[in-house]
């Protein structure tokens, strides 16, 4: 458990550190962007990614060295090429820790040595973007069974979804004011990735259940930032009656001008 | 009543104030048409006043320390009682200071104000703005964010552009070879020491200059005359004009009034205008943010090296035009000062209020 805490908390960091989120060309993305079809399709597709915005580049999921030509797909410097379908769960499960663990008890993990779904098969490979819950719908879905129980698992996730967006729009928009938001985000950011490793498993009583813990944790960050959001409204309050003074203030000056320039006309 | 005049008696006996207030405030006398133009000078002091006073008290927080910059400005907006209104005053209060000196010079130039032996007065205030501009550079690095570090590699860039000397000079203004702890040291001192000074001694110069001539009259109305300057000194007097104390300084004290509630409607009700995304996040030199632009009064001259072929073209230009708006004084020198009878003056004047907002406008969406 304290492993996969240590995991996790290194993941965090590494996605929002800005020294890693650098994501300069690679001599990876050099010399695959230059070749035609399967070779040089993925440098596209990534460029346009989750993962190019968070500064993860070929190396870090394929290994080899990023800065020497000739040893950029040395095994000896890592390199592991392309996964088989089987080991795809595995190999993005280096960094996606929690996921994995979801998603292994899982009816998908379960079904992967008979082809069941793993990761690229519901969220791309290259050009993975950012995961929603508009990845669980019909037509997806429906390509190896039924969309009832993904709708049943989608329908109880909703609500959570959107107080976890509405969450977020409202710490950045605090931080745009200044407010030193960052403890309330890393407990989001965390609550964010508990909520998508839920739904990993495909357990909708599971699902259901832990969706409550999420929404526990949630009503604890909406206290803080309702917190907040009062001292705005004090500050606005005080703040209307400061101006209303100040022009108040204003007008009266302009009157006594007034009474001079009658006299100096007089 | 009578405590006051006991002290005033005792005041006055020692120094003679009263016979100052009869000849320095009572009998300092204006325009008799004076317009509310002429209060901008009140204001900026007013506002550089506030500026002093609240960036007294950030400086008690605040850690001139590439490490620990950011920390303490954070520390400031959410710990220090009263901090985020003081960091904001100071923050968004260098902003309504440059409105309100381009306000002042605009009005100037319409009016002609520089005319009739006033080119130190003219000078000493064009020394000021530029003076004030760069204290808003210094300043804009202190809080070592995103925005303040790569806002700063890019104009401390442009200098680079400068043939012969252009390396040495980027070298010279960072400390080194790229923005860093040493950039913010230097910075820190001039924003907080060296400027502030000379800034003081220039608006003492300026308000010299202007006492020491006189006001200029608005030129407008019946009574205005265009008249040649004599090749003497002489006081520009104002008989019937206006007591600049009490009757003036009411004027003066109302649009002050106006300006700081115009400067607290902002904080209070648009506290972000003046803060990208990039305000609030830690410098990081190897992240380059994209669309990093500086601060709207700097567009003009960010976009114009842009829109030559190359950066010393556009300095060039630059140079040229603020060398032109600082010797203006000499250039235009005939003694007609009626907007409605220089039609050249003002069709420049508009074309050249209507090209900085264009051209900030398209740096802005560049």
């Amino acid at each position: 458990m304290s492993c996969v805490v240590f995991r996790s908390v290194v993941l965090v960091i590494l996605l929002w550190c800005p020294v890693v989120a650098f994501a300069a060309d690679t001599v990876c993305v050099e010399c695959h962007s230059g070749q035609p079809g399967a070779l040089g399709e993925p440098v596209a597709a990534w460029r346009s990614s989750v993962h190019a915005a968070k500064g993860i580049s070929c190396h870090d999921c394929h290994g080899g060295d990023p800065t020497n030509f000739a040893l950029a797909m040395s095994p000896e410097r890592g390199f592991i090429g392309a996964p088989e379908y089987d080991a795809v769960p595995a190999f993005c499960g280096r960094c996606h820790v929690g996921v994995l663990d979801a998603y292994l008890p899982g009816m998908h993990g379960q079904a992967l040595d008979a082809g069941g779904a793993q990761c690229v098969i519901c969220h791309g490979s290259h050009s993975v973007q950012k995961a929603g819950l508009e990845l669980i719908n019909e037509n997806d879905c429906s390509r190896c069974h039924d969309y009832d129980r993904a709708l049943e698992i989608k329908e109880s996730l909703t609500g959570v979804d959107t107080r976890i967006k509405a969450m977020d729009h409202d710490l950045e928009r605090l931080h745009r004011l200044g407010f030193a938001t960052d403890s309330l985000a890393s407990g989001l950011f965390n609550l964010r990735n508990q909520f998508h490793r839920i739904f990993h498993g495909v357990d909708v009583e599971r699902v259901r259940q832990e969706s409550g813990g999420v929404q526990t944790e949630l009503d604890q960050l909406a206290s803080a930032v309702e917190v907040i959001d009062d001292t705005l409204a004090q500050r606005k309050l005080w703040g209307s009656i400061v101006i209303a003074l100040f022009v108040l203030a204003g007008v009266v000056l302009v009157l006594v001008r007034k009474t001079y320039e009658e006299e100096e006309q007089g | 009543m009578q405590p006051v005049k006991w002290l005033v008696d005792f005041i006055d006996v020692r120094l003679g104030v009263r016979e100052i207030y009869a000849s320095e405030l009572k009998g300092y006398l204006l325009p008799p048409k004076v317009n509310v133009w002429y209060t901008l000078g009140a204001v900026l002091i007013a506002l550089f006043k506030l500026q002093i006073i609240t960036g007294i008290l950030l400086l008690m927080f605040y850690v001139p320390d590439a490490e620990k910059a950011f920390a303490s400005i954070q520390y400031i907006m959410n710990e220090v009682p009263y901090g985020w209104l003081f960091r904001m005053l100071h923050a968004v209060g260098a902003n309504v200071i440059v409105i309100a000196l381009l306000l002042h010079m605009l009005s100037v130039l319409f009016m002609a104000g520089y005319k009739g032996r006033r080119e130190f007065t003219w000078l000493s205030g064009f020394i000021i703005f530029n003076l004030t501009m760069g204290l808003c550079l210094t300043g804009y690095l202190l809080p070592w964010s995103q925005l303040s570090f790569w806002a700063t590699t890019v104009a401390t860039d442009a200098a680079g552009a400068i043939p012969v000397a252009g390396e040495f000079l980027v070298e010279f203004l960072r400390g080194g070879a790229t923005v860093g702890n040493q950039t913010l040291g230097r910075f820190f001192a001039l924003h907080v020491v060296g400027m502030p000074l000379l800034l003081l001694g220039l608006i003492a110069v300026h308000l010299f200059c202007v006492k020491r001539r006189g006001v200029s009259s608005p030129p407008f109305g019946k009574e205005y005359r265009a008249s040649e300057p004599q090749p003497f000194f002489e006081y520009e007097k104002h008989q019937g004009g206006i007591p600049f104390f009490p009757n003036y300084v009411v004027k003066d004290a109302a649009v002050i009034c106006f300006f700081i509630a115009f400067l607290l409607a902002i904080i209070f009700y648009a506290p972000g205008m003046f803060f990208p995304e990039s305000a609030f996040q830690p410098a990081d030199p190897f992240l380059t943010p994209p669309h990093i632009k500086p601060e709207w009064y700097f567009l003009w001259a960010y976009q114009t090296l842009k829109i030559f072929p190359s950066e010393i073209i556009g300095l060039g230009v630059q140079g040229l035009f603020m060398t032109f708006l600082a010797l203006l004084p000499f250039i235009d020198c005939g003694p007609e000062r009626r907007p409605a009878q220089r039609p050249l003056f003002m069709t420049c004047y508009v074309l050249g209020i209507l090209g900085f907002v264009a051209i900030s406008i398209w740096g802005h969406y560049s």
